[in-house]
């Protein structure tokens, strides 16, 4: 390795090519290019011509100096020169490089990547070895180990392999590993700025190992995101950092399971303090839609907090009293209920004692007088830890019903009736502002007939949520515990009152769910197995195959590490978040001893200007085959085409934003003009003949009539805009493929909104040959039409419009003439009655057709001049159809037209 | 082409002309009664055949009438016969070196042109019942399906590398067509003396000038070596689009020449690009030897 300052030759010997730069030079001169050899038979009128311009003769400087460019380069590359600006070298002895791959090294990996790999590269440049080693656990749970001594090649192989982890660094551990490994010489550790308890005796230990450099490089402070807690029905979100140093901000977004951005808010740090926290308020739905918060631009796993159900929508529990009978339709309890609810929790409809197995945090039981004994101490046991459990009367309920109720009920004995009957039914009072169905709307039409009326107490007021106009409580309420006891004094279905109907019912039934919001009621000795698992980078991934699955009870106490990295464990209907922000002491800058040299990742990279020139290499090898190609004639105009386009495009980008407003060039050609229409069938013959013939066809009707139409447009039914065209001719070919349900999306809408489409199977001259039968093209038809909306069809009557729109005619020849010719049967009022489709066999575009001079391209079969000259009449009758629609058929001009026809 | 077969390449030119009806060449010679093959012409005139009854009119001879038919009714009728005439046509294609010459592999060369022209041509008059031959092969014109396929067959032959650029001088009958296909490139003098010996002969003649595109736009630019087709040298241009103008210049006065030799001998030129439709040739040579564009 020879070196000149920063600038280092991995093969120096190469230079020695230059020598030959000299030689070529002077070949390059000599030599003119080759001309292009062409053969024509014509040559003889060349001979004695003379230009007065004798170029070329020999290579143009400019082409023989981008050609030295090019050997120069090459000769260069080929020597391999790297700037070196570290200046870094491993004289007397080798490498250890541990990396920090703990939860914070996420932060600035690639960073962190690109300075192992320039160190393993000063390495292999020095002929050195490496030894590897990681400070964080193995995500296989193995204890640490050290690499052992590398070639840089192994070395760089295993660089590829690490990746962060997401739990934190055992440095202490790590240190422990080192021992007895010799003495090294070179020790470079890249750290992450966080302390660590085990820190001193890492230090020491690599001090013990060599010449320790410390490379630290990540930017600011590093931030945590614990759980967020929920106070008054706002998400409180907090964060850490790792420093308290400055005014900070950093910004939390909370996206929902679809990674939509539902929130982004801003957490500031004040000077001196390593917390910040913001309250989010939201809709509650909006609210429960988000299942992760991360904070921006932080790449760590402890940047991200996964919000399970215990922030999100509440598991509800149904239980139907009643009888058997109403079970399963509209008279059923549920039914409603489960309609009002399906929304915005999961709903479980079952026995109360398979309910209570795997407890929701919200229960209703409707029309259920006396729960079961065995039962009772349960639901009591889980109202107390938070349950939420709503009761509806109903028949049932005021035949016999227990005590497990927020007020008492009037007069237990049932003959006097819990039910009372009402001369008028009452509607639903306002809700007081002290209701959680504060803000309802009571709809006016709401009635209820029937109801259980509580027992007048002191605290009845306190408990009631909902009244009826003349007071009566219609939802009493009230606390067991952590829990919720709520009675709505009828029923949840209509036996009593049309307001599980309403929309009412849905927002009270909703109101009522969120009450147990936060609920962590219901889970005892669940194993959950992980479900998705956080990456170092905080990104989700699928769990890997050594981590465990957690016991539910267990879960508080949770450490992250490789055996259970954060993530959410569970089942998709039972899901818990562990979340590595939680779970973390807040985080300290890193200190180190001042004995320890300290540099940063960056700037310490080694430039390889092999790849850059090698590049160059191409580039210019590409030039200077375009320009001697272009020396040679070979693509004349397409260089110089090429150029002026470059040149246009430049001049449009720039100028195209002034010109947008008044220039018509964004404006089709076709609606300046009347233009007729052709498909193109991918045969040119076919295409050159429709092309001429609506040409033709325009020539004449500019001569005799007033249409004055604009060239044709050859059309793909594919992609072609047809809407502006009155009218499409389409020869069938057999070739032509059929059009794809796009392209008859697009015919059909045509059709629909007054289009012409003048389908010509082109082989009426099969009759005249005298052969029987369908031709090769008509038959083709039905497959091209397929999918079309067409309607009936039938021949054309005598009498009809396109016999009578200019012309008066009897039959509509072409090229040949006997096919018939066919239109709708009955024109629907869309179209004004005009036929959308048209379809023949006698090649009216070949009879059209004309050259420059107006001269028919084709005879007319078997007619002569005058069949042609009906064809063009045809053509005429057809374009005025076209434009004018049924006009002639108006009963206005049948006098005109009978006085014509002679009668 | 040439692993075409014969009969893949008659049935291209009878695919060529599927759409045109028969063609009769218009006598010229009223006096050029019957020859061999023989064919009605749909009007009166001299012939064997009977085409109509016809009034007895002033000036008809005593001799015309046709005293049968005039026997079923008071009036007199002279008995008309159908006009029978025939007139050989004579073609040559070109198949010289230059007329291999395509400038693109897309185009078909001049001469597979030339040579689907003339057969094409050649089916029309059999269809209309005149006889044809291939100048300088045939003795004597043929007609009918026969005469057909010996053409196609030496049509398909002539693909020798070192025919001649122009026609033989043979001598033909009198009154004879004769349709020349060939690009014309020889210097104009051998050119106009082969049309005055064949006009010599009272032989009425046309001329099809093939032509391929690049011959007439001459696109070439830059450092090119300019090679004949026929030994006649080869030239380097420098600058080849410097020599544009003069090279068009000199083609469109060599192509008026030949037109004015043709045009002096009272024969008929035209010109065809192969990049054209081949039904584009052939409609105005139809047009001209006579027949009737129905």
């Amino acid at each position: 390795m020879a070196s000149l300052g920063p600038l280092a030759f991995a093969v120096p010997w190469a230079l020695v090519a230059l020598v030959v730069l000299p030689l070529l030079w002077w070949l390059l001169r000599a030599v003119p290019p080759r001309p292009r050899r062409v053969s024509l038979p014509t040559v003889r009128f060349l001979f004695g011509l003379t230009t007065d311009r004798r170029t070329a003769e020999t290579t143009p400087l400019w082409l023989i100096l981008l050609r030295m460019a090019l050997v120069t380069l090459l000769i260069l590359a080929v020597a391999h020169p790297i700037v070196t600006w570290s200046g870094r070298s491993l004289d007397g002895g080798d490498m250890l490089v541990v990396v920090d791959d703990g939860w914070t090294a996420g932060r600035n990996w690639p960073a962190r990547l690109a300075a192992l790999e320039d160190l393993v590269d000063l390495a292999d440049r020095e002929d050195r070895l490496v030894v590897l080693m990681t400070t964080a656990p193995a995500a296989d749970g193995a204890p640490f180990r050290h690499s052992g001594l590398m070639t840089p090649d192994d070395a760089a192989g295993r660089v590829l392999e690490l990746a962060p982890h997401p739990w934190p660094t055992d440095r202490q551990g790590a240190a422990e590993a080192l021992v007895g490994l010799g003495s090294i010489g070179h020790v470079f550790w890249l750290a992450d700025d966080i302390a660590d308890p085990g820190d001193a005796t890492l230090v020491a230990a690599l001090e013990a190992l060599g010449d320790l450099t410390v490379m630290t490089g990540a930017e600011g402070p590093a931030l945590l995101l614990p759980e967020p807690g929920v106070e008054d029905g706002e998400l409180v979100v907090e964060a850490l950092r790792s420093d308290s140093l400055g005014d900070t901000a950093a910004w939390v977004v909370a996206e929902d399971s679809a990674g939509r951005l539902v929130a982004r808010l801003k957490l500031d740090f004040a000077s001196g303090s390593g917390m910040a926290r913001t309250t989010l308020a939201l809709p509650l739905e909006v609210r429960n839609s988000i299942s992760r918060l991360a904070i921006e631009n932080e790449t760590t796993a402890a940047a991200v907090a996964l919000l399970d159900q215990r922030w999100k929508r509440p598991s509800v529990g149904l239980v139907a009293g009643g009888d058997i009978e109403v079970q399963h339709s509209l008279l059923s309890p549920t039914y409603f209920l489960a309609r009002a609810l399906e929304q915005d929790a999961d709903v479980r409809q079952d026995t109360l004692g398979r309910l209570l197995d795997r407890p929701p945090a919200v229960m209703v039981l409707a029309d259920i007088g006396t729960v079961a004994a065995t039962m009772r101490t349960r639901l009591e046991d889980w109202l107390a830890t938070g349950g939420v459990l709503v009761r509806f009367a109903g028949p049932a309920f005021s035949r016999e019903s227990d005590d497990l109720l927020p007020v008492a009920l009037r007069a237990r004995q049932r003959a006097l009736g819990g039910v009372m009957s009402w001369s008028r039914p009452q509607r639903i009072a306002e809700f007081d502002a002290a209701s959680p169905f504060f803000g309802l709307e009571a709809p006016p039409d709401v009635l209820v007939d029937r109801q259980v009326l509580a027992e007048p107490t002191a605290d009845l007021s306190s408990k009631t949520w909902a009244r009826l106009e003349d007071g009566t409580p219609l939802v009493t309420a009230g606390r067991r515990g952590d829990g919720w006891l709520v009675l709505i004094h009828t029923t949840a279905n209509t036996q009593w009152t049309n307001l599980p109907l309403s929309g009412l019912f849905a927002g009270m039934i909703r109101r009522l769910a969120l009450l147990a919001e936060g609920s962590n009621a219901g889970l005892d000795d669940v194993v959950l197995p992980a479900l998705v698992t956080l990456d170092g980078f905080g990104n989700p991934a699928m769990p890997e195959p050594h981590v465990s699955a957690i016991v539910a009870t267990d879960i508080a106490d949770v450490v992250p590490g490789p055996r259970h990295p954060p993530g959410i464990y569970g089942t998709s209907d039972l899901a818990r978040a562990v979340n590595l922000g939680s779970r973390l002491e807040p985080p300290d800058t890193l200190t180190l001893p001042d004995s320890v040299t300290v540099t940063g990742l960056t700037g310490a990279g080694d430039i390889d200007l092999r790849p850059f020139l090698l590049g160059l290499v191409l580039l210019v090898a590409f030039l200077e085959n375009a320009a001697s190609m272009l020396l040679r004639g070979i693509i004349p105009s397409f260089a110089r085409q090429s150029a002026a386009a470059a040149i246009l495009l430049v001049i449009a980008a720039t100028g195209s934003a002034t010109m947008a407003d008044d220039d018509p060039a964004g404006v089709p050609e076709s609606v300046l003009d009347v233009r007729f229409g052709y498909v193109r069938t991918g045969d040119p013959g076919v295409d050159r003949t429709s092309k001429a013939g609506l040409s033709g066809l325009g020539a004449i009707l500019t001569a005799r009539t007033s249409i004055e139409p604009g060239q044709p447009v050859a059309l793909s039914l594919e992609t072609d805009d047809l809407v502006l065209h009155p009218l499409i001719y389409w020869p069938i070919t057999i070739e032509q493929p059929v059009p794809s349900a796009t392209a008859r999306a697009r015919l059909d809408a045509y059709l629909a909104t007054g289009g012409i489409l003048v389908v010509d199977t082109r082989d009426a001259d099969r009759n005249l040959a005298g052969l029987s039968g369908v031709g090769p093209n008509a038959a083709r038809l039905p497959d091209m039409l397929r999918g079309l909306n067409i309607p009936a069809l039938m021949r054309v009557a005598p009498g009809h419009v396109l016999t009578q729109s200019y012309y008066l005619l009897q039959d509509f020849p072409g090229r040949w003439t006997g096919g018939a010719t066919w239109v709708e049967q009955h024109p629907g009022g869309l179209n004004d009655g005009v036929s959308s489709i048209i379809i023949g066999s006698n090649d009216w575009a070949g009879a059209w057709a004309l050259n420059n001079q107006l001269q028919p391209l084709h005879p007319a079969v078997p007619g002569g001049e005058r069949q042609r000259e009906m064809a063009f009449r045809f053509g005429v009758n057809l374009a005025m159809y076209a434009l004018t629609g049924n006009y002639k058929a108006d009963a206005v001009h049948l006098p005109i037209i009978l006085e014509r026809l002679g009668q | 082409m040439s692993v075409e077969s014969v009969s893949g390449f008659r049935r291209r030119a009878e695919q060529l002309v599927a759409h045109l009806p028969p063609l009769l060449v218009e006598a010229q010679q009223v006096a050029a009664v019957v020859a061999q093959g023989v064919h009605g012409r749909r009007r009166v005139g001299p012939g064997e055949t009977f085409w109509q009854f016809r009034r007895y009119a002033q000036g008809d001879a005593a001799t015309m009438i046709d005293w049968r038919a005039s026997a079923k009714s008071p009036r007199l009728y002279v008995r008309e016969t159908e006009w029978e005439a025939a007139e050989s046509v004579w073609l040559w294609a070109d198949t010289s070196p230059s007329m291999h010459f395509a400038s693109s592999p897309e185009l078909a060369s001049k001469h597979e042109r030339a040579r689907l022209i003339v057969m094409a041509l050649a089916v029309l008059l059999v269809r209309g019942g005149e006889s044809v031959a291939l100048l300088g092969v045939d003795k004597r014109p043929g007609t009918g399906s026969a005469a057909l396929t010996r053409m196609a067959t030496r049509l398909q032959r002539g693909d020798a590398g070192d025919a001649p650029s122009l026609p033989p001088a043979t001598t033909l009958p009198s009154h004879a067509r004769l349709v020349l296909v060939s690009d014309f490139l020889e210097p104009v003098e051998p050119v106009a003396a082969r049309i005055h010996h064949f006009a010599g002969q009272r032989v009425a003649g046309h001329l099809v000038r093939i032509v391929d595109p690049a011959e007439e736009s001459f696109p070439y630019a830059g450092r090119v070596l300019f090679d004949g087709t026929e030994r006649e040298g080869t030239i380097l241009a420098h600058r080849s689009e410097a020599w544009r103008g003069d090279y068009r210049e000199r083609l469109v006065v060599h192509t008026e020449a030949i037109a004015q030799a043709a045009r002096s001998a009272g024969w008929s030129a035209t010109v065809h690009r192969t990049d054209g439709s081949p039904h584009a040739a052939l409609l105005p040579l139809y047009i001209d030897l006579g027949g009737h564009v129905t």
